[in-house]
């Protein structure tokens, strides 16, 4: 598949997705159904891999454009998905300005809100995933602790996570 | 902690957004509640209002909220050059992670230590998304907008986790909600 065609496939995702994994129908639609250049394995693994590695989730079009043109690919999945983060701009310039209008105040206000619910929402499953033994509960009770009496550094928590689970492969031997 | 002020420049923004907003997992609002810990907290380059009004107004563009949540910022430091550094610094070390463990993948997921190891940051990154959740609500924890609150988060929570409404969705009825029932001023 030509590299700019894929762009644009991508790009089209992008733009009219509105959080992470919104774009999954177009991009099957797209490269799976239409051009046959992906496969639903891959599709799946694209996701896997955006769960498994930092970052947000919509780095899976990175993984999907590696799938369909190895690292090209890679670069205009990674093109395709920063490309719309540009028109918040006119947002902040617009709605920033008007920040202090008490309908502005309110339609925001109530934004975070629902979006607090949104990540309480996502936390769940994430919590079911992941936590699945007295280890990953205790890491995640002690995370929160930390994260919310202590300013340590948050990489240095993550780090210690890391490093605590995959040394327990070895205490578990 | 560190008393020494940081100053705001493309420099230390790249620095700031590359080192953060590349060692979180757990997705974009992870990430965000490192960046908050660190901008807000630590440097104090921004104020917990200015950050909150970048993380809602992302929520209201199209594509991925974090990078979206990451041009504002930067917008708010430096404008358009704060922009545009803030969102490669942002994204392009976790692209690449992301294509090599895409080259890589077969092998990671049969390696029982990498998969341990991803398994523990992702319980780390729960407690992030929860503290974000309080990192969000605080401000709208008082006598003022306890209602607001007591209205929107139970509903909101019901309507994504139980009907399964879409995100945009969710978001776009609390904007209407939030527009047509505007605040008290006291």
């Amino acid at each position: 598949m030509n590299a700019l065609v894929l762009f644009f496939i991508l790009l089209k995702a992008s733009i009219t997705s509105f959080s992470g994994l919104a774009a999954l129908p177009i991009v099957r639609e797209e490269l799976v159904i239409k051009h046959h250049v992906l496969t639903d394995t891959q599709l799946n693994q694209a996701v896997v891999i955006s769960r498994s590695t930092p970052g947000p989730v919509a780095i899976y079009l990175v993984s999907i454009g590696y799938f369909v043109d190895g690292f090209l690919g890679a670069l205009m999945g990674w093109i395709a998905m920063i490309l719309p983060s540009f028109l918040v701009i006119p947002l902040i310039y617009f709605l920033g300005q008007k920040a202090e209008h008490p309908r502005v105040k309110s339609i925001l206000s109530s934004v975070i809100i629902a979006s607090a619910a949104l990540l309480f929402a996502q936390a769940i499953p994430l919590a079911k995933d992941a936590i699945d033994g007295y280890l990953t509960f205790a890491i995640a009770l002690l995370s929160f602790l930390l994260l919310l009496l202590t300013r340590i550094k948050t990489h240095w928590i993550i780090f210690s996570a890391l490093l605590i689970s995959a040394v327990s492969v070895f205490v578990s031997l | 902690m560190n008393s020494k002020k940081i100053p705001i420049d493309i420099k230390n923004i790249f620095h700031v957004f590359a080192a953060m907003g590349n060692l979180t997992f757990g997705g974009g609002n992870a990430t965000v509640a490192v960046l908050h810990r660190d901008i807000v907290g630590r440097l104090s380059w921004i104020t917990d209002e200015e950050f909150i009004l970048s993380f809602a107004i992302s929520r209201l563009s199209p594509g991925s909220n974090y990078f979206a949540f990451c041009v504002s910022i930067g917008w708010l430091l430096k404008k358009f050059p704060g922009a545009v550094v803030s969102l490669l610094a942002a994204s392009i070390p976790c692209s690449l992670i992301a294509a090599l463990a895409t080259a890589i993948f077969s092998f990671a997921q049969s390696n029982q230590i990498i998969k341990s190891a991803i398994h523990g940051a992702i319980a780390a990154a729960v407690s992030i998304t929860l503290v974000t959740c309080w990192t969000l609500i605080k401000p709208y924890a008082n006598k003022a907008s306890s209602i607001r609150v007591a209205m929107i988060l139970p509903f909101t929570f019901y309507c994504h986790y139980s009907l399964e409404l879409s995100a945009i969705n969710i978001i776009v009825i609390s904007a209407l909600f939030g527009f047509f029932f505007p605040e008290n001023k006291k």
